[in-house]
């Protein structure tokens, strides 16, 4: 299907762009969570809270490194 | 009379901290073996941890959370998806896409997948029941972005009970400890709770409601004392 000239519209183009804007909602999504960690320790302090705060930094950064190479394909 | 001329000469301190240790020896009784890790759901006497509002001879005495069975849903949930990819062609849509897409949309699985299983152990490690040498603290995050914290002090607790139901409840013996107090609850719970003091599939729930109960009596005994 060609609506837009030297573009064809096809299932795969559609399903790349939802991937690409649903990766952008989980970097977001990801951000909120390491900020949330961050509170819940406040809230009540473990020891282990520093552990899981480089748990959740590490999950945004993979995130954050996987949505630009998606975003980049 | 002795306290009061014992108070004046200011020494009240040293009789503060025998109460303290008397309680803690109580409660060392009653909870027993019970474990001492971060990670477990009844923790008895954590020294290490600490919570936002905690006063400074506050002492908590049990710490508590879901118990580690319920997490099975989605720990289920979670090893089963993490195979879904390896059989995406046999979709008949998911056959129809090109290679790029193919591989975006299996990094977008398995971010997913993760997103979730980490929000899923947050929320389990994270929402805990306090029980202090002065009140009781129900910590709940709900969501991503908002929590509820119910405080309520010891004197004003009226009824203590607890309630183990099914077979999985028996078998690894956790249950549901239910606090009654005097104060109506006006904020709403936020899961919709019986009481706004429900340690849900708390380990342990008898000696829980022991501790507690032992508490509001050495409470009561004070204050009657004064």
């Amino acid at each position: 299907m060609e609506i837009i000239p030297g573009l064809v519209i096809n299932l795969s183009l559609i399903v790349g762009v939802m991937v690409k804007i649903s990766m952008v909602l989980v970097l977001i999504l990801s951000f909120v969570m390491v900020r949330q960690e961050n509170l819940m320790n406040n809230v009540v302090n473990f020891p282990i809270g520093g552990s899981l705060k480089v748990l959740t930094w590490g999950y945004f950064l993979l995130s954050l490194f996987v949505t630009v190479i998606v975003l980049l394909a | 009379m002795t306290t009061w001329c014992l108070v004046q000469l200011g020494m009240p301190e040293i009789f503060k901290a025998k109460k303290s240790e008397n309680v803690v020896d109580d409660v060392e009784k009653i909870l027993g073996s019970c474990p001492r890790s971060q990670w477990g759901s009844l923790v008895a006497i954590p020294e290490w941890s600490k919570f936002e509002s905690q006063q400074e001879d506050e002492k908590i005495v049990i710490l508590g959370r879901k118990h580690i069975i319920r997490n099975l849903g989605w720990i289920t949930v979670v090893s089963f998806s993490l195979f879904i990819p390896m059989f995406w062609k046999e979709f008949p849509f998911i056959k129809m896409l090109d290679g790029n897409a193919l591989i975006g949309m299996t990094m977008l699985w398995y971010m997913v997948l993760a997103f979730y299983g980490l929000q899923n152990f947050l929320m389990w490690f994270y929402n805990v029941y306090i029980v202090t040498n002065e009140r009781i603290i129900d910590v709940d995050f709900v969501g991503l972005l908002s929590k509820n914290v119910n405080v309520c002090q010891l004197n004003k607790i009226e009824d203590v009970n607890y309630s183990q139901r099914g077979m999985l409840a028996s078998f690894f013996n956790y249950g549901d400890v239910i606090v009654e107090t005097a104060s109506k609850q006006n904020v709403p719970n936020a899961r919709d709770e019986s009481s706004a003091f429900t340690f849900e599939s708390i380990a342990y729930p008898d000696k829980v409601v022991a501790v507690i109960s032992q508490l509001i009596e050495e409470h009561d005994d004070q204050n009657n004392q004064e």
